[in-house]
């Protein structure tokens, strides 16, 4: 799938970048904040815990990247639109389950933040304007940084839960 | 759709309700709704210029999820309903939505009847091949021998096949998408609400809890074939037959049928007969002494 469809990344500029940059930790917070929703909805109160977390840190990363563009740009109208953006660093939406343990959780995180390095990393040929190739390479330094700090994460939680995923599953019809 | 009305720039959350989606956590009607947001936004028309409804079952909560004005309505009676507001206001975008039970089984004998008058509707069916609000029990579009609770020795019906079926009744768009390509199932979406008619978007989008553990939304996009890729032409029907007909064993994305030359819409033809009547258009107690008299 192209998470971008209609986004010339040949004729992007830096103002485009920095927005399109916004738009994504935008889409990913949501994303997170709403997985947070769905695990509290189904009582699955620690990788509700995680997804929050996780959504507070792009929520940040976002607002950075705001007042750069702000800095830079002031007001100038935004030409590229949230439309054109298809979970570039959101986690997907298959990768929720209820009851899902924490590690899940961060594995799932992990592999949102490995999916955004491949973006900007995929991106970085079709750059032309130097400003922009140097925003997305620290963008795509960014996403590693955030595996690193997942990883982090990871290193603080006890071993897995004793209950295996499918131990809340109905059990199999008789036959 | 009544394209002749001004559009206003829009975002995927003009659309987006305050209601939370109260649906399992990997549902495939995520993907649905977010490509539905972005379907929307592109096509422009403001929230209170859509009527929205729906049947029965999980997906067809999505209404709720949307600020267009919503109908969430009787099991299988989605399509009847949507047809009497299109009738009743012509100018409004009609979107109809439901499971595959809503559609092809309990509503089934509605869906020859909306193709044929081909009513400007767009109607998106969340297929996942089991009745999933009622903790998993075989639905029309189940599979052959598939084991749940009800069938312990399995299905012995051959499935439905919605594809073929709506086509063979003369369907002027038919599509299939899945939420494992939200971008394409969105753009797929925005064409459908475009078509000056009957538009239909068969979505596979699985049930996480009582659906098939080998055929989820990790395993659409290993098996999803694009029909652009595969040079398939949606305006020839015999083409677009011949794909259908591979429902349940391949999983075909994009549009199936585009009929080149759009039939006319059952509303075009009412609003040609109001203006052929012009003022001798009889009064409802005319009509009734007519009707008495006889």
């Amino acid at each position: 799938m192209n998470p971008t469809p209609g986004i010339d990344f040949a004729r992007l500029s830096l103002k485009d970048a920095l927005d399109l940059a916004v738009l994504v930790e935008e889409e990913a917070e949501e994303r997170y904040l709403e997985l947070t929703l769905q695990m509290e909805m189904h009582r699955t109160p620690r990788a509700a815990a995680f997804f929050r977390f996780m959504a507070t840190n792009e929520k940040k990363h976002g607002e950075e990247l705001q007042a750069r563009r702000s800095k830079l740009f002031g007001d100038e109208p935004r030409r590229v639109r949230r439309a054109m953006l298809f979970d570039v660093e959101a986690p997907d939406y298959d990768e929720a389950r209820a009851f899902m343990s924490p590690r899940e959780a961060l594995e799932a995180a992990m592999r949102s933040e490995q999916k955004a390095q491949a973006f900007f990393e995929a991106a970085l040929p079709h750059l032309s304007d130097p400003e922009v190739r140097s925003l997305f390479e620290e963008l795509r330094q960014e996403e590693v940084h955030h595996q690193a700090l997942i990883e982090k994460e990871a290193g603080k939680l006890p071993a897995e839960d004793p209950l295996p995923a499918d131990a809340f599953e109905d059990e199999p019809a008789a036959l | 759709m009544s394209a002749h009305l001004p559009t206003v720039p829009a975002e995927p959350k003009d659309y987006k309700s305050e209601l939370k989606p109260i649906w399992c956590p990997g549902c495939g009607d995520f993907g649905v709704l977010q490509a539905l947001y972005r379907a929307l936004a592109a096509i422009g028309r403001p929230p209170h210029e859509i009527a929205f409804v729906s049947g029965i079952g999980c997906s067809s909560r999505i209404p709720g999820y949307t600020t267009a004005y919503g109908f969430n309505s009787v099991h299988g009676r989605a399509l009847p309903i949507a047809q009497g507001i299109k009738i009743a206001n012509p100018e409004l975008l009609v979107l109809v939505a439901g499971g595959d039970g809503d559609g092809f089984s309990i509503g089934g004998g509605h869906l020859p009847h909306a193709i044929r008058r081909n009513l400007d509707l767009t109607y998106v069916v969340m297929d996942n091949q089991i009745y999933g609000l009622t903790k998993g029990q075989l639905s029309p579009t189940s599979p052959r021998d598939l084991r749940t609770v009800t069938s312990p020795y399995g299905a012995m019906e051959a499935p439905v096949n919605p594809l073929l079926t709506v086509l063979a009744y003369g369907a002027p768009f038919v599509a299939q998408g899945t939420p494992a390509d939200m971008a394409g199932l969105a753009q797929m979406i925005e064409e459908a609400i475009r078509y000056p008619g009957f538009a239909f978007v068969n979505v596979q989008s699985p049930c996480v809890t009582f659906g098939q553990d080998d055929w989820q939304v990790k395993q659409h996009r290993a098996a999803m074939k694009r029909l652009e890729s595969l040079g398939h032409d949606a305006t020839d029907l015999l083409a677009a037959m011949d794909k259908a007909r591979d429902y349940g064993r391949e999983l075909h994305t994009g549009v199936l049928f585009r009929n080149p030359a759009p039939p006319p819409t059952y509303e075009s033809l009412v609003r040609e007969r109001q203006q052929a009547f012009g003022n001798d258009v009889p009064s409802p107690a005319r009509v009734l002494d007519a009707f008495l008299q006889k």
